[in-house]
């Protein structure tokens, strides 16, 4: 009798709970996941959520959020293993990997559907489409590179006009080098998608580059052989041989700003999202802005990086994915999330009216996108295979080459017969 | 009688076996077949045998030349084993006897094998950091050097520096194991031995280490396989750089993966570094069970 009591108690209470949670699961759970990890954005995107899942209560979100350097390894293991993903963040160079292994969604009825499709940036429908010319994400957010510059130690150094060109850039910096002070003048970036800095300095020594693939002139050929991608090399360099620390060859991201808020180099190439670091930790009377210098071209050349979101192919509430990202992309979001961020917004409407985006610094960013007689949107061949392995391959050659221990002319033919 | 029983532990022994088949084996042989394909993550679409191409091209790779990634993986297997073997060995000899606090100094001496060992590949790497480390501002201070050494950017130091780091990490292996078997030797032998008037060198070298030779030969063979087979420290501390001056069969085997995504070519270096393994074993131990190395 005992046993008997004991066991339908037991029954009850399991009958009890799955009644529970079956009414609890009415909700539906969207698994989301970041990639470009950081403690103050992860709580932006939280308040965001939970901001939305007022608004929407039969909704849950869940945010997936792994180190910043492994990120991108989780999420590309978690869609290929189909694990549970509704919204996923993707980089550019990500993307052609994901719609080769077709993981992603085609967004483009969604889009066409979208009322906030239409204050969109031409740039943000265009990055959206690069792949089969198929809107597989929408970019959220853009990294573009400026000239960051110290104005309190270029103001104690004597120096008050900016420099517009590479040369006079070179000129500044050489001046300002001071080995045994530990004073250098430019922040090398040695390591870790170097490739991006040294094509913006080498690329501006010709006005003839194609601006589908910044490593091919108008006439269909490689840059390397060009003689005037030669002097860019050599000024390149430069730069490290004379206004910067050997150390830098090691370089990465994290260094090089570091070595910009200490002193060490007042001139530093990155991209707006480091505003907001600059802001709290120099201030903002100690550093300024300016668009990237020219070259002997009269013209810089420049690409923008991209982080989007987008819906896995295998998602099981496609609909209810979007609606998010919907909002999450829609003007007074997209800029709230940037302006405590710093990238650049996608709606052409925040930087007419809103006053953050509006400021001096951003000013440079808008000098940028509306001149492209000097400052020209180029694109990298993403597309290509070639392109996966680009960065580590450059990186290792120009290592090589700064180090003496292979010369230009090997290195040149080396990356031609890498992109034939 | 004796049926029931054998059949019993037959039977008892196949979960053991279907884990190690699932686990082990059939991952292997996925390894070893796409060693030989183009498994390539940005084009799944296309895979097929394409013979030793995978093996080819590493070997034929003019930015990580590969005779160098071989002398750096011999490098770091030899001067951190040798290192983490002595030093983990004085440590033990000298733990051996019983002293004041001896139970918390054993704590702190362990505390390293504790760690991740990426954890303390960043923070060996801040350690020698070419503009804010410690190890240049003490070396500074002592008056060795003048100017701050570039120990990660400098392909003369960074090899060192790592296996510097590596060799750290080690040490309580060797301590731990050592002293476990030091302590198995009997007191007996080293009393008879002082009678007999032998000094400590003597004791040490004609009666230590013989006693304890299989845990020697043991752990060597052992560390030896975990040491070319970890990368992680030097991917935390250079990534293999600068210019492949500290890029291992290891860290080049995660590179493919990581950088281009490359599965083929991962596996091919996976194979290599398998195949060399398996002879340095079979000779090591052919080796150590010669008479001359025994009791």
């Amino acid at each position: 009798m005992k046993k008997l009591m004991i066991v339908t108690v037991l029954i009850s209470i399991f009958l009890l709970f799955s009644v529970a949670s079956f009414s609890a699961s009415e909700k539906i759970i969207l698994n989301f996941i970041e990639v470009q990890t950081s403690p103050d954005r992860t709580e932006l995107i939280k308040k965001i959520i939970s901001d939305y899942e007022e608004l929407h209560p039969n909704i849950q979100i869940n945010l997936i959020s792994p180190p910043y350097e492994q990120a991108e390894q989780k999420a590309t293991m978690m869609l290929n293993s189909n694990q549970p993903l509704d919204i996923i963040e993707v980089k550019d160079l990500q993307l052609k990997q994901f719609v080769s292994s077709k993981k992603l969604l085609n967004l483009e009825s969604y889009l066409k559907s979208w009322s906030g499709a239409k204050t969109l940036l031409p740039f943000t429908l265009e990055s959206a489409r690069v792949i089969d010319n198929t809107a597989y994400y929408i970019p959220e957010l853009f990294y573009l590179k400026g000239l960051f510059y110290r104005k309190d130690i270029l103001e104690k150094v004597g120096v008050n006009d900016i420099p517009k060109t590479y040369t006079e850039l070179f000129d500044v910096c050489k001046e300002i080098t001071d080995p045994s002070n530990n004073q250098y003048g430019f922040a090398f970036r040695g390591k870790a998608w170097e490739y991006v800095y040294s094509d913006y300095i080498i690329s501006t020594f010709l006005d003839d580059i194609d601006v589908n693939n910044i490593y091919k002139k108008t006439n269909g050929e490689l840059v390397f052989k060009d003689p005037r991608y030669l002097e860019g090399l050599k000024l390149y360099l430069r730069f490290y041989h004379e206004t910067a620390p050997k150390d830098s060859i090691n370089w990465g991201s994290n260094e090089i700003v570091n070595g910009f808020i200490s002193g060490t180099v007042p001139f530093l190439f990155q991209d707006p999202d480091n505003v907001v670091v600059f802001n709290k930790m120099l201030g903002e009377d100690k550093y300024g802005a300016a668009p990237l210098p020219v070259g002997p071209s009269g013209k810089a050349y420049f690409g923008i990086n991209v982080a989007g979101l987008s819906i896995p192919s295998y998602s099981e509430h496609k609909k209810e994915a979007w609606e998010f990202i919907a909002y999450f992309l829609s003007p007074e979001i997209n800029s709230y999330f940037l302006k405590n961020y710093g990238a650049l917004p996608i709606h052409s409407v925040t930087y007419e009216t809103d006053p953050f985006f509006s400021t001096k610094v951003y000013q440079s960013w808008m000098y940028m996108m509306n001149h492209p007689e000097t400052h020209v949107l180029v694109k990298y061949p993403m597309d290509s295979l070639k392109y996966v392995g680009w960065a580590k391959v450059h990186e290792a050659d120009m290592q090589s080459l700064l180090l003496g221990k292979v010369t230009i002319e090997e290195v040149l033919n080396k990356w031609t017969e890498y992109w034939q | 009688m004796r049926n029931k029983n054998s059949k019993f532990f037959l039977i008892m022994l196949i979960p053991t076996f279907i884990s190690v088949i699932l686990l082990t084996y059939i991952p292997i042989s996925k390894g070893l077949i796409m060693a030989f394909q183009n498994y390539n993550l940005y084009d799944l679409s296309n895979i097929h045998f394409i013979g030793f191409k995978n093996f080819q091209e590493v070997f034929s790779d003019t930015s990580f030349n590969f005779l160098q990634i071989l002398l750096n993986t011999f490098l770091w297997v030899i001067g951190s084993l040798f290192f983490q073997f002595v030093l983990g060995f004085v440590l033990a000899l000298l733990m051996t006897k019983p002293f004041k606090g001896r139970g918390l100094y054993s704590g702190l001496v362990f505390y390293p094998w504790a760690l991740s060992a990426f954890a303390i590949g960043l923070i060996w790497a801040w350690m020698f950091n070419g503009q804010f480390g410690i190890i240049n501002d003490i070396l500074k201070k002592i008056g060795l050097i003048h100017q701050n050494i570039g120990f990660l950017s400098d392909p003369k130091y960074a090899l060192l520096s790592v296996i510097i780091a590596n060799i750290w990490c080690g040490i309580p292996f060797f301590a731990i194991m050592l002293l476990a078997a030091l302590q198995s030797v009997p007191s007996e032998i080293y009393e008879a031995a002082e009678i007999d008037g032998a000094g400590y060198f003597k004791r040490l070298f004609h009666i230590t280490i013989p006693y304890i030779k299989p845990t020697i030969i043991n752990t060597t063979l052992l560390r030896t396989i975990w040491i070319m087979n970890s990368p992680e420290i030097i991917y935390a501390m250079t990534s293999g750089g600068p210019a492949n001056s500290t890029n291992i069969l290891a860290t080049q085997m995660i590179s493919k993966i990581y950088n281009f995504y490359d599965y083929g070519q991962s596996s091919a270096i996976g194979v290599m570094i398998m195949g060399i393994l398996i002879v340095y074993t079979i000779i090591y131990l052919k080796i150590t069970s010669l008479k001359e190395f025994s009791l």
